[in-house]
């Protein structure tokens, strides 16, 4: 049955011209500059300072520091969005989180204003009170150093530190989730009290430790909702002050509605779409002062929000330009904050948002589709602002959702050039169920993030967990346990010289066993990290918006999802494969060069007459990952399930096991920026290659590259993936849009999870890097998530310019212009 | 203690000259000196370890430089030896490296572990602590 009543999908007649309000808010959000809020940091560590209990349960802890600060948390009105509420209290603010990694701004406290690439603003008192009274308490405290501390500096610990084998994200992060709104929206947050009062008081006269735990989650409940409730009393409050005190009739209308909006949501139940969306968006608000404002991710709007939209338009309380108005504000809301950025990374990995993802389309939990007037209106919304959050992505079932949702969904990524993202619902919902889910519960997936999977309000998969350096492991392969940029320190397992092996076979063994031993070190880092969270960083108030945790007692950080997973993602995925193409080809199968000699002009970083000879035969004579080349379609199988295999057989600390995943943000272009020069003919410090995506020129044909992706998928690449495919734009979209659509399902029915565009040619891009004043809203996919291209630095613009680009007229891929080409 | 305009000016002299040096130690006595004395007769800076207690090893890759700074009641020591339980130990590969990491106007902490340039063993926090008090150092420097 459809749930399309629009006349037109397009909503064409929609536009920024006659949606003011929204033209206004666009305009500001891309004139704003960040500015750092210390308001969260204040107040929580004030908490720990004056008022914190150490008796308390962790849970109960947590829930009264995140209380104490929603109730004191400055309710802030910058500008004319309908919805209240804010996650800092500046319009574009980068909130600090002492918890994890705040105390890296430190050294720049006195410069950050002044610094050349993305300023973030910080008052000089708030520089002040930062280095006096915030830094200095936390200074063993965070989650790093309560790690170092409780588990003794382990080896784990200095590999992360030193910054080029694996990332252990729980340093900065879990967050990471998608919460369940639906019972808020049909209970309020009165509702879902009154269920953990009932819980607690049930669990009052009994005395066993479990019931006592399990008490002290359901007070914790309680607490931290209070504290939202805390803050959207007043937001009303500052809302009907707004309104007695303004000379404009306009904006004493607003703001009475802001409060009367605020006065019943999210404590009681919405009764309509404004009311719904504001919930929700005050409720974000309130996840965020508990948790890092990293991929905290809405999930199915359009499927949350139907009913109450479907309710309004039927009895005339709404139109579609109003619905198209609050879910513009409500996207401009999702993207008033960044994450805080220290100079130095800034450098190598910056340019990224918080990546919080809204997922659209796909299918229902009966399998029927799901699509509905509010996916297209989401599209629109999503089409006119072009911003980079929140992470638009679009669910396609090639089966049941309708070839027209497939051509609107490709129109919009045309004409914003980049968003949103496509997913494979045939193959997603089959690798969730791989992972125990029921079908029912897997079809209800959402994106997190840039791209991971979860069951909407089910699943808390840490799904950032571990970032592992593929090429770190290669290394340490070729070169007996050590890596060239670590110089003569033995790292990993002393192996055999590869010179003196007989065969690929010998190698792939020596490989998978300096993978295996890094894995193994990554996966015992995030177990200690996780052990930290438990004591120091449970999330009861994020566990209110779940499933699990509210029927068995449990916080989310003990297990309490419904399911439970650890994240890990790769880098250098392509470059891998090609180095293992490329040795087995021309070592062991043409006998073409010595592995010694190939060592030694890997080390020398091919220089010389020979060595750029060597080079180029590897470079463009080994099989190549993203063709039909048998060794390379092994090489990468057997990568994609060896790494499976390795993390499936470990459980962790909250009972689920370890999902991999292939997404880099923009890592593969800092890690690549600092390692050597690989067997694939990689030159030292090219960047590596994004995400799940073929090396740059390595796949010419895009049906060979899209079907030698698409075969990894499913079962072996739980965590999903990021492939990025550029097209070269042409005149006749809509001819354009209808092939596009066309090697969507192709791809898909061949097994591809997920693919992400950029509609761009090398010259465009050549000149965005030439000239950025001219690209001011430029928008980009980089791997998994959206970015201001002028935002990025130097290396991942390289690698956004360099990566292939195919023409979809013939399915080949377009010669990078020679050098002066315009 | 006091020191003279005139002493003062010869301190930031000698921080200038090392900067170009290439021998660390230089650097990095003269960093460690000046900023013993600025605690000393700057009160505003003084702020900075009133209640700091904090142990620092610097040390260079080939063994030639071991220098330590001891935070503690307010005042700050400057040690050239081994020190016993430092908080964090910063080892660096040359001068310039270490120039890059502490005090560079493109202060490059996290690009220099990146490439190896400096290990560090302890801490974090302290390291971007003693980031912020070298940078303050530098803009307290007299412009030309």
């Amino acid at each position: 049955m459809t749930n399309i009543t629009l006349d037109n999908i397009t909503l064409k007649d929609y536009t920024l011209e006659n949606l003011p309000r929204l033209k206004e808010l666009r305009s500001l959000s891309f004139a704003r500059r960040t500015e750092i809020c210390i308001e969260r940091a204040r107040f929580v560590t004030r908490y720990l300072l004056y008022h914190d209990n150490p008796a308390d349960s962790a849970e109960v802890r947590q829930a009264k520091k995140t209380r104490h600060f929603l109730h004191r948390k400055r309710p802030v009105f910058h500008d004319r969005n309908l919805l209240a509420g804010s996650t800092t209290s500046k319009a574009l603010g980068a909130p600090l989180f002492p918890e994890f990694f705040a105390l890296t701004l430190w050294p720049e406290l006195d410069t950050v204003n002044d610094r050349k690439k993305n300023i973030q603003k910080l008052e000089p008192e708030d520089a002040q009170e930062l280095n006096l009274k915030i830094f200095p308490y936390w200074m063993d405290k965070n989650v790093l150093e309560l790690t170092r501390e409780r588990f003794n500096d382990p080896e784990c610990l200095s590999l992360f530190e030193s910054l080029v084998f694996f990332i252990a994200a729980k340093a900065g992060c879990i967050s990471h989730a998608v919460p369940a709104y639906v019972p808020m929206l049909e209970h309020g947050l009165s509702g879902l009290m009154a269920m953990a009062a009932e819980q607690e008081e049930a669990l009052a006269n009994e005395e066993s430790r479990e019931a006592k735990e399990k008490a002290d989650f359901y007070k914790a409940v309680q607490i931290s909702l209070q504290g939202i409730m805390d803050y959207a009393g007043h937001l009303a409050e500052e809302a009907e002050f707004l309104a007695q005190v303004t000379d404009d009739p306009e904006v004493r209308k607003e703001c009475s509605e802001m409060a009367q909006v605020c006065r019943l949501v999210p404590a009681e139940p919405a009764t309509t779409f404004r009311e719904a969306v504001n919930a929700i968006w005050i409720c974000q608000v309130g996840i965020h002062a508990e948790n890092i404002n990293m991929a905290m991710s809405p999930g199915r709007l359009d499927q949350i929000l139907y009913p109450y939209y479907q309710r309004d338009i039927e009895a005339g309380r709404l139109d579609i330009g109003r619905a198209i108005e609050l879910i513009g504000c409500l996207w401009l809301k999702i993207a008033d904050n960044v994450t805080m950025v220290p100079e130095a990374s800034e450098e190598m990995f910056g340019g990224a948002g918080t990546v919080p993802a809204i997922t659209l389309g796909g299918v229902d939990e009966n399998g029927e589709d799901a699509v509905n007037d509010l996916t297209y209106i989401m599209l629109r919304v999503t089409e006119l602002l072009g911003i980079r959050d929140p992470n638009v992505n679009a669910r396609y079932d090639y089966e049941n959702n309708s070839p027209e949702y497939c051509r609107r969904v490709s129109e919009v990524i045309l004409n914003t050039k980049s968003v949103p993202a496509f997913f494979n619902d045939k193959a997603n919902i089959t690798t969730l169920q791989g992972q125990g889910e029921t079908i029912e519960h897997a079809r209800d997936y959402a994106v997190i993030g840039c791209v991971e999977l979860a069951s909407s309000g089910r699943d808390y998969p840490a799904s950032s967990s571990i970032m592992m350096n593929l090429v770190a492991p290669l290394e340490m392969a070729l070169f007996r346990g050590k890596r060239p940029i670590t110089g003569d320190e033995q790292i990993g397992p002393e192996t055999p010289d590869p010179a003196d092996l007989n065969s690929f076979e010998e190698f792939w063994e020596v490989f998978k066993t300096q993978l295996d031993w890094l894995i193994e070190k990554a996966i015992e880092l995030n177990e200690y990290m996780g052990a930290v969270h438990q004591e120091m960083m449970p999330s009861p108030l994020l566990s209110a918006f779940f499933e699990g945790p509210m029927e068995k007692g449990k916080d989310l950080i003990f297990g309490g999802a419904r399911y439970n997973s650890s994240g890990a993602t790769h880098i250098g995925f392509a470059d891998v494969v090609d180095s293992l193409n490329a040795i087995e080809q021309a070592v062991f199968v043409d006998r073409k060069y010595g592995f010694a000699e190939l060592l030694e002009m890997v080390k020398n970083d091919f220089k010389g007459e020979e060595g750029e000879k060597m080079r180029l035969y590897l470079k463009n004579r080994a099989p190549k990952y993203g063709t039909e080349a048998p060794i390379a379609r092994k090489n990468a199988a057997n990568v994609v399930r060896h790494l499976f295999e390795l993390y499936q057989s470990h459980t962790n600390y909250r009972g689920g096991p370890y999902r991999p995943s292939y997404w880099t943000m923009t890592n593969h272009a800092g890690l690549g920026g600092i390692t050597g020069a690989l067997p694939n003919g990689r030159k030292a410090r090219q960047v590596f290659s994004s995400g799940m995506t073929p090396v740059s020129g390595a796949a010419p044909e895009l049906t060979a590259c899209l079907n030698a992706v698409a075969e990894l998928g499913g079962e072996y690449v739980p965590g999903c993936w990021a492939l990025n495919i550029k097209y070269t734009p042409e005149d006749d979209q809509q001819q354009m849009s209808q092939r596009f659509a066309q090697t969507i399902e192709a791809y898909f029915r061949a097994g591809g999870q997920q693919v992400q565009f950029n509609i761009m040619t090398y010259e465009m891009l050549l000149d965005a890097k030439k000239h950025p004043g001219k690209y001011p809203e430029l928008m980009v996919r980089v791997s998994g998530y959206s970015a201001y291209f002028k935002d990025l630095n130097e290396m991942m613009k390289d690698e956004l310019i360099t990566r292939t680009q195919y023409n979809l007229t013939n399915g080949m891929a377009v010669p990078f212009p020679e050098e002066g080409g315009k | 203690m006091f020191f003279s305009p005139k002493a003062q000016e010869n301190l930031w002299k000698e921080i200038e000259n090392s900067l170009t040096s290439e021998f660390v130690e230089e650097f990095l006595q003269a960093l460690l000196n000046l900023m013993k004395i600025m605690f000393v007769i700057n009160h505003e800076y003084r702020e900075n370890i009133k209640k700091f207690d904090g142990r620092y090893q610097f040390c260079s890759e080939d063994g030639k430089v071991t220098m330590a700074a001891v935070f503690s009641d307010g005042r700050m020591k400057v040690l050239e030896k081994m020190i016993d339980h430092p908080h964090i130990t910063i080892t660096f590969r040359d001068g310039q490296t270490l120039l890059n990491f502490m005090i560079s106007p493109r202060q490059d902490i996290l690009g220099s572990m990146l490439r190896h340039d400096v290990r560090t063993k302890g801490n974090l926090n302290y390291l971007y602590k003693f980031g912020y008090m070298a940078k303050k150092l530098q803009l307290m420097m007299p412009q030309p």
